[in-house]
Formats: C-alpha cells, structure tokens, sequence
C-alpha cells in the first residue's frame, strides 16, 4: 500500500466542535433508555398501588357494605299479658316486645 | 371464617372487581388512541391495562369463591361455570357468569395472542364490549347493596367513566399514522388475491 494513496486530507479535519451528529445520537438512545426505565418503574409503581389499592378497597367496602346492610335480622316477639287490677272490672292488655339482635344471617347475593 | 365475613368479602370483592373491570376497559380504549406524553408512554397504557386485566382475574376469584364458600346460598361450583344453573337468582347469577367466562377467554386469548394471530385475538377483544355491561348489569340485579348510595355512585362513576372513554374514541378517530397507508395496502392485497 502506497503511502500516496492515504494523504492527509482523508482524514477530517477538525471542524471545532459544529459536526457533533454521533454524539447527539447517542445521547438521545441514552434518554430513550432512561425514559423506558422511568416509565418501568412507574407501571410497577402504578401496579403495586393498584393491587394494595384493591385489597384495602375489599375491606372498605366489606365494611361498608357491612354497616348498610349488615346480614342480621332483629327478631320480635309480641306478647299480649293481661293484668287484672284489683277490684277485677277493668283489664288492660300490655304488649311486650322483645327484642333479640343475636342475629340470624341472611346472606345470599353479591 | 363466619358466614358474614364470607358475604362482606363477596360483596366487597365484587366492588373491587367493577372498578378494576371498568378501569382494564378505560385503558383498553386509550391504548388504542396511542395516546402518550414525555413522561407516559404508550407503552405504559398497554401495560397497566394487562396488569390491571390479571388483577381483575384474581379479585372475581375472590368474589365467585366466597360467594360459591358461603353455606348460606349453597350456590354450589356448577353456578360458578355453567350460565343460569343456580335456583338463586338464577338469571341475575347467569350474567355474572357470562362476564366472568368472556373476560377469562379475552385474558387467555390475549396471553396466547402470539399463537392464535391478531385477527382472532382481535375479533375475542371485541367481546369486551359485551362483558363489561353483563357485569354491570349482573351487579345491579344481583348485588344486594345495588341500591345503596355507595355502590349506586360507584357504578355511576364507572359507568360515566367507560362512556366517556368510548366517546371520545369515537370522536377521536384513529390516531395511527400509517392507518391510510395500512388499509389502502390491504385493500391492494386483497385484490391480489381476489385475481
């Protein structure tokens, strides 16, 4: 190989700092990648609020729900006692209720 | 666990899985105006709308589950798989049913998507539009608390919330760039073939 066929002008001259074309692509892949490991980390971010999100909404709304409609009946019972006064010419007739909230489930649905 | 804790978490679950269901279905329809910002995207809508796709698949599993559990309505597995099989509720229960088998067959068709080609994965998709109101509809008919203030005003904001999204996909039109270029080569593919 001849030394003539390499001159110094095949080389490029230095163009004081204007021709920065590869730099800026690489800079540019570099802020893409940047930007696609932000955007990962906030759909992971994004993923894991939602799910903790979802397991707190269960148990909100359960107890919620629970406070609305809350799956228990109240069962009555009426009772008619008489009560004779003493001279035996007028009776009154008192109800008595009784109330129990044990509860009796009547769950069923969604 | 008591029979009431099982029917707070059916009720509850169910909820959950509503707004999740509503906001899978919200990102569906984004995703595909390819909306996205410096710091969104468009990815990141695909993304979160197959996560939040899987987690509604866990959370209905947890609603059917304790429903099916609970010794009260002795619902029994078959209602869980096969539509209007219940003696409870039986046409309210089948459309819960309904949803459920067609968001199971968009999530695996969407898992397997690289298998069955987009067409077919495409024409399953659409059956989304057919789950989510099913599901809607199973909540208000069946859901024992459907007219409670609370879950009334959920299901209106999850309502108002997937219209306002179809809405605006349909005023939006199609934001691919190359949907011309697309269809005028299909059009010329399928006259090709047509010869």
């Amino acid at each position: 190989m001849l030394l003539s066929n390499l001159p110094a002008s095949s080389q490029c001259g230095f163009s004081g700092g204007v021709n920065t074309y590869a730099m800026e692509n690489k800079d540019t892949t570099q802020a893409r990648v940047r930007a696609r490991d932000a955007a990962m980390r906030l759909l992971n971010r994004l993923t894991t609020g939602a799910a903790i999100s979802a397991v707190i909404g269960v148990g909100l709304f359960g107890a919620i729900s629970a406070n609305t409609i809350p799956g228990t009946t109240t069962t009555s019972t009426t009772t008619a006692s008489s009560t004779s006064t003493s001279s035996g010419l007028a009776t009154t007739t008192t109800p008595v209720t009784s109330s129990a909230g044990s509860g009796v489930v009547v769950s069923g649905g969604s | 666990m008591s029979n009431q804790l099982l029917w707070y978490t059916t009720r509850g679950a169910g909820a959950v899985s509503l707004v999740l269901l509503s906001a899978v279905v919200v990102l569906g329809i984004l995703s595909v105006l390819r909306i996205q910002t410096a710091g969104w995207p468009r990815f990141l809508t695909v993304g979160l709308h197959r996560n939040l796709a899987l987690m509604t698949l866990v959370f209905l599993a947890l609603h059917i589950v304790t429903a099916v559990v609970d010794p009260f309505t002795h619902l029994g597995w078959l209602a869980a798989v096969v539509p209007f099989s219940s003696y409870y509720r039986t046409f309210w229960l089948g459309l819960g049913t309904i949803a459920f088998e067609l968001l199971l067959a968009i999530v695996v068709t969407s898992l397997v998507r690289g298998l069955i080609g987009q067409v077919a994965w495409r024409l399953v998709h659409w059956l989304t539009y057919a789950s989510w109101p099913v599901a809607v509809v199973h909540g208000v008919g069946t859901g024992t608390d459907a007219w409670s203030a609370w879950l009334f005003a959920l299901q209106a904001a999850c309502v108002v919330a997937v219209l306002a999204a179809i809405g605006y996909r349909l005023m939006a039109g199609s934001r691919d760039p190359l949907a011309n270029a697309r269809s005028s080569f299909q059009s010329a593919v399928d006259r090709r073939e047509t010869r």
